[in-house]
């Protein structure tokens, strides 16, 4: 019923918002993206997942936060200015991803974004949804279904 | 755009389920009364009344396409038409393929609801189809001429408007016109349905249904009215101009609910959430006042103080004004009891009385949403395994009806509803025997209420060797007592071989706002419910007694259990002095929880945690203190469960 014939061309491209961690950078599309905050304080919750920063307030609501140095295996870093928080819609939860940082909003083409080699899916442990080659620069799609719904949840 | 098409679909689909559930409801209440009247004069308002009810209820189904439902819907309705007009006599057999054919519609809009494939009902409308049906062999009233003036009957012709239908011409003007063919349109009166959109409902005379039947494709259903008119009395009605001055029966029925409005309840948590920020806002400017107070002349100081004080009050004043538009009856809950109750009793060749009390009791709105399936579950367990059969009951001296109380009532900020059975009681032994790994002791058939409880909701508990069709379904008591810890609130046994069981849930009667304390472990915050707090002592660590895995604390000539939080939850913290423990508890289930220190008492809005990343043992929700960060809530009950649970696997050990 909701599957309205999307016109052609509008399939072609997809902006995205691009976010770097541990010197890597990522996209997630920007339709997924709530928004994005700078992180002041998050509240760490006792015997969370190793890879749950904390919790915050986004906008009244109670969002956990998903560190993405520890998600991916890198060391934790302080927080700092630069640190941005997306938040991500997936289904009817409310993620926080925290990031080193994010600046960029661009578009993509369809067309540019090749799926993820074996070598590279190995680096990232398999949440990548793509490669997309931009000129010099290689920025990595995140499959945010993986990265949100692998995430181990707390234990009871 | 493309991405609100879900939305609105999904709001469509609940408005639907919420009309459906009025009329299931309604439908249920019609049956038991006719259950009651035992088909010597049914009073026809109550047929009148369901016959609307299914009616209603087909055509909402099929506007959302449940076809299941309007099948099943339909059948009900000409089952109905046949008994109204005397064709089929409402004799218990019939009566029972009626209440079927509710607990089928029902079954089909549940699994609709639920997302889970929508079950065949073909019994039931066999069933029903074959109740309808029945009047064309016994007898049949001369047949109509369709078509001529002197049968002409009265109908209401409801047209709902929609934009696919003007897209394809159809308006209000054109149904006028057409009515206007076959009938004679006696008044049009614009009514406001339910979702906000708007329907047009014509009172028609006309003899002709199957041309009436034809416009349904065009958005118009319609019912006839109980009795057919003669000329005379239309003409009447048409002088009199104002339909409404001849009441139809089921509206007398159904009691006039012009005052009510239907409200969403989450745009009543919208405004809770904005009252909760307004409390926090108003905390941060109680902040800063006291920062400046020596800035300010003394007194504009006080002036500036007394508005503040004003604020928390009116705020105040507000937060319960909400609070008191989210509760409803728990009547609403208790209202389709004993048809459960009838069911079960009958299939089981039980008898049981059903004795409500306490319907008017209000309670948040949420709270009793949730609480629906686990009353249901214990109301279930009383009439399969509380009463015993007549048999039994005649043999020990008991009247051959069971009984089973429900009752609601509100004791100070408590909710306590009770499910009471004069059954069997608790069989202590057979409870023991069939936990003996549980290592629990009983003294003579002694069994603490409370470790009985334990027994009874452990998971995968059934006294029954195999679950029956009465108790086996559905949730188990292990989820009914999570349900009630999950919102705060507590569940208790009490039984007595012979005399019965009681059931006792205690439940907050809101959820929002809360009382706390403030405590300090290391660098972090968390917040107590104050309600769950016997007392706050100081303790010197260096009076702690380990004792193999436990602390323990000497305190009023009791050991007190101590948890370390700072340990429990892996935080640093520089050695202190002095410490605070927080007593939650009472007697031999205390527990003292050890904090840095405590800091104060506040007021805090309840943010529940939902994501699975962050729901914690011993955390129950979130909240902000006006600073705009985050404080976790503890949840005590878990906390303290965890240690009695650490201590008696501490005796297991050593047994």
């Amino acid at each position: 019923m909701t599957e309205k014939a999307l016109p052609a061309e509008s399939a072609k491209t997809q902006t995205y918002i691009v976010f770097v961690v541990a010197g890597t950078s990522y996209a997630v599309p920007s339709h997924q993206v709530q928004h994005m905050e700078m992180v002041e304080r998050v509240t760490p919750v006792p015997n969370a997942p190793r890879s749950v920063e904390g919790v915050v307030f986004s906008r009244g609501q109670v969002v956990p936060v998903i560190n993405l140095r520890a998600r991916f295996g890198f060391e934790r870093t302080t927080i700092n200015q630069r640190a941005r928080l997306l938040v991500i819609q997936h289904g009817n939860r409310t993620v926080g991803l925290l990031t080193d940082e994010a600046r960029e909003f661009i578009t993509i083409a369809d067309g540019s974004i090749q799926p993820p080699g074996d070598a590279i899916g190995n680096l990232s442990g398999g949440y990548l949804d793509g490669v997309a080659t931009l000129g010099q620069r290689i920025v990595l799609i995140l499959n945010i279904r993986e990265v949100v719904e692998s995430t181990p949840v707390a234990a009871a | 755009m493309s991405d609100r098409d879900p939305q609105f679909e999904s709001s469509f689909m609940d408005d639907y389920f919420a009309e459906a559930d009025e009329h299931l409801l309604a439908i249920r209440r019609c049956l038991l009364m006719l259950d009651a009247a035992q088909g010597a004069d049914v009073p026809p308002a109550v047929l009148e009344e369901l016959f609307r009810s299914c009616h209603s209820l087909k055509g909402i189904s099929a506007m959302v396409e449940l076809r299941e439902a309007e099948l099943l819907a339909h059948h009900m309705e000409s089952g109905l038409r046949a008994i109204r007009q005397g064709d089929v006599a409402l004799d218990g057999g019939n009566l029972d393929t009626l209440l079927a054919g509710a607990n089928a519609l029902e079954a089909v809009i549940v699994a609709k609801r639920q997302g889970v494939p929508v079950p065949s009902e073909e019994l039931a409308i066999a069933a029903l189809g074959a109740l309808a049906s029945s009047q064309v062999a016994v007898r049949r009233p001369p047949a109509d001429a369709p078509d001529s003036i002197g049968n002409a009957r009265g109908w209401t012709v409801t047209f709902v408007p929609s934009p696919e239908l003007v897209a394809r011409g159809v308006k209000v003007d054109t149904i006028r016109a057409r009515l206007l063919e076959f009938g004679k349109i006696r008044s049009v009166t614009p009514r406001v349905q339910a979702g906000g959109g708007i329907s047009f409902e014509f009172d028609v005379e006309s003899g002709d249904e199957a041309s009436l039947s034809a416009l349904r494709t065009d958005g118009v259903s319609y019912e006839s009215l109980p009795l057919p008119v003669s000329p005379a009395q239309a003409d009447a009605a048409a002088a009199g101009g104002d339909p409404s001055t001849s009441p139809r029966a089921w509206e007398v029925a159904s009691g006039a609910p012009g005052n009510f409005v239907r409200v969403d309840l989450t745009r009543l948590d919208d405004l809770m959430r904005v009252a909760g920020d307004l409390v926090v806002t108003r905390s941060r400017l109680e902040d800063t006042l006291r920062r400046v107070e020596r800035h300010v002349p003394a007194r504009e100081f006080r002036s500036l103080q007394e508005h503040d004080s004003l604020m928390e009050r009116q705020l105040r004043d507000l937060r319960e004004g909400i609070m008191r538009v989210r509760l409803v009856p728990v009547g609403e809950v208790f209202r389709r009891m004993p048809f459960v109750v009838r069911d079960l009793a009958r299939d089981s060749g039980k008898r049981v009385q059903l004795e409500i009390t306490g319907q008017g009791t209000e309670i948040d709105k949420f709270l009793i949403e949730r609480m629906m399936d686990p009353i249901l579950h214990l109301v279930r367990n009383a009439v399969g395994h509380g009463i015993e059969t007549v048999e039994r009951r005649v043999a020990a001296g008991k009247p051959p009806d069971g009984t089973i109380r429900l009752s609601a009532s509100t004791v100070g900020e408590s909710v306590i509803i009770e499910i009471a059975d004069d059954g069997a009681g608790i069989d202590i032994a057979a409870i023991a025997q069939r936990a003996p790994a549980k290592g629990i002791r009983t003294e003579e058939g002694v069994l603490d209420s409370r470790v009985l409880l334990d027994i009874i909701c452990a998971s995968g508990f059934s006294t029954r060797d195999e679950a029956d069709r009465i108790s086996g379904r559905g949730v188990g008591m292990d989820v009914v007592r999570g349900t009630v810890q999950e919102l705060g609130g507590t569940l208790e046994v009490a039984t007595e071989p012979g005399r019965g069981t009681t059931f006792t849930i205690t439940l907050p009667l809101t959820l929002a706002v809360i009382d706390a304390i403030i405590a300090h472990i290391g660098d972090q915050i968390f917040a107590v419910p104050q309600s769950a707090i016997q007392e706050i002592i100081e303790v010197d660590p260096g009076s702690l007694r380990s004792l193999e895995q436990n602390e323990l604390l000497t305190y009023r000539g009791r050991a007190l259990p101590i948890v370390r939080l700072g340990r429990l939850f892996h935080i640093s913290a520089a050695a202190r002095p002095r410490l605070h423990a927080i007593v939650v508890g009472t007697g031999l289930s205390a527990v003292g929880l050890l904090v840095d220190r405590v800091a104060g008492h506040r007021e805090i809005v309840v943010k529940t945690i939902a994501d699975p990343l962050i729901r914690v043992d011993g955390v129950s929700g979130a909240t902000e203190l006006g600073d705009g960060k985050l404080v976790l809530i503890l949840d005590v009950a878990a906390l303290s469960r965890s240690v009695r649970e650490r201590r008696r696997a501490g005796e297991r050990a050593l047994v």
